[in-house]
């Protein structure tokens, strides 16, 4: 393969070359040349890049007569048909084949990449177990949770917070997406894969909601940052129920966002932001800079 | 759209009205505000004629920050009405000159720079009345949010920490009325109608 690439690279020096040679062919006399002896100064420059060409092409002979020729005819298996086709239309199918293969072959190498990574960081939410007596086992998962249940969870926090009115809707199959309102502070939309938080996003309260777009407002983008750690903090696989529950009490805590000075500094403020942190355990409001 | 304040800034005899402006500029981007453009209100004035019975009083203002909207304020005895239309309302205006004629010599507009720093917005606006400077009104806008109770404390103390102890510790009493309710565009535009009357019922600079 080494190989291959340096004589690829040789002729690509031997193409640059010989453009050079033309180009000068090309323009002919220059001022550069000055005015006396301008023909045999113009004629050495022609000879010099000539020179070149002729250092290149041996080292692209070299490099070619190192190369092995590959044994037989390339296998392109039923893609071989493809040069049939006769419709117009479809003529164009080998680039595009040629593309997916090459996307097929990223995905492999990324995943592969990830595989290496995970099994060196145990991440608690991945189900990534390198243990193989463990893999026998039937493990508790809160992916596979009926929406029933999920919605019967749900509904409980709309019951449980009079200032916190929660939607669900299933856009993504039968995984719940909560739009949750928080008075007249803020919106949030949270993602959960069965009784598992996935994803939450917090937007201001005259913002559109959807799952991809972060907020305008600097205070909402803190806020759902703290929001994700909060979300991991909180996750539990034991205990899928108890996790959202608590993650849902300590959302309601931000309802007094704007009004609650910091638990350390007594300010509202800190570097234009009001306390967007809010402890796990007391709920008490922290500038991000004065969190304990 | 967010909670808005309106805070009269007062001259002092060693300044003039830009030199105010150039000072409050120093100290918000000392603060680390970008600047951000410029901004305009204005305000005209109409008076319903004598023929019409009780004399009515339209107030149609204009805010850069929604160009495509105009403001109108009708006054009639006790009762406002207040009224958002779009651009041909000025066009309606002017056709209704029979009835409601303006009073070009109040027509006054508070226009300046225009800075942001994290979420506020901070306008910086000098009051002329007819080419003549009244003084200068300083806008903070916190956008995040949108219900002037919750908003109030931190945004007193902003403005505290900015233009010192001018600032009183209570709300604007325009704001006090609607501590609870949902901050729209028309209260930013009631809360500068008022400031302007002061402007106007005073003769030198504030």
């Amino acid at each position: 393969m080494e190989q291959l690439q340096t004589a690829l690279t040789a002729i690509k020096v031997l193409r640059s070359s010989v453009g050079q040679v033309f180009d000068s062919l090309g323009s002919g006399l220059r001022a550069e040349h000055g005015d006396e002896n301008k023909e045999t100064k113009y004629l050495l420059e022609l000879q010099e890049l000539l020179t070149t060409v002729n250092v290149n092409l041996r080292d692209v002979e070299q490099a070619v007569s190192s190369l092995n020729p590959p044994p037989g005819p390339f296998n392109l298996a039923s893609t071989a048909y493809l040069s049939q086709e006769t419709t117009q239309e479809r003529q164009a199918l080998y680039g595009t084949l040629v593309n997916s293969y090459k996307w097929t072959d990223k995905v492999h190498e990324y995943s592969n990449v990830a595989q290496a990574l995970l099994s060196q960081n145990s991440l608690k939410r991945s189900y990534t177990n390198s243990n193989r007596t463990k893999r026998g086992r039937i493990q508790t998962s809160s992916h596979n949770v009926s929406p029933q249940q999920v919605d019967s969870l749900i509904s409980t926090f709309d019951r449980q917070f009079n200032d916190m009115t929660v939607s669900v809707s299933r856009p993504f199959a039968s995984n719940a997406v909560l739009h949750v309102t928080l008075g007249h502070v803020l919106k949030a939309v949270i993602a959960f894969k069965g009784l598992m938080i996935e994803r939450v996003v917090v937007t201001g309260y005259g913002e559109t909601m959807d799952l991809w777009t972060e907020s305008r407002h600097k205070v909402f983008r803190k806020v759902t940052e703290n929001a994700h750690a909060a979300m991991l903090h909180f996750y539990s696989p034991a205990l899928p129920e108890l996790a959202v529950r608590s993650f849902m009490t300590w959302f309601h805590s931000l309802i007094n966002l704007f009004s609650e000075p910091c638990k350390r500094c007594g300010l509202h403020l800190h570097s234009a932001l009001p306390p967007t942190w809010r402890d796990f355990r007391t709920l008490e409001p922290y500038h991000q800079e004065c969190k304990p | 759209m967010g909670v808005t304040v309106l805070q009269q800034f007062p001259m002092t005899e060693n300044r003039t009205g830009p030199q105010t402006i150039e000072f409050l500029t120093k100290r918000i981007v000392a603060l680390g505000a970008v600047q951000t453009g410029q901004f305009l209100v204005d305000c005209e004035t109409y008076m319903s004629v004598p023929q019409l019975g009780v004399q009515k009083t339209v107030h149609v203002l204009h805010n850069s920050e929604q160009p495509a909207s105009v403001f109108a304020v009708l006054e009639s005895g006790s009762k406002v009405v207040p009224l958002i239309a779009d651009g041909l309302f000025d066009l309606l205006m002017l056709k209704m000159t029979s009835i409601y004629t303006s009073k070009k010599q109040t027509k006054i507009e508070s226009k300046g720079p225009r800075f942001e720093i994290g979420d506020f917005c901070v306008k910086l606006g000098s009051v002329t009345m007819s080419q003549n400077f009244k003084g200068v009104l300083v806008e903070v806008e916190y956008r995040p949010c949108v219900v002037p109770g919750s908003a109030w404390d931190l945004m007193r103390e902003f403005l505290q920490g900015f233009i010192g102890s001018v600032v009183p510790n209570q709300a604007p009493q325009y704001l006090q009325n609607r501590m609870n309710d949902i901050y729209q565009p028309m209260d930013t535009i009631q809360q500068y109608l008022e400031h302007f009357g002061q402007y106007r019922k005073t003769t030198g600079v504030i």
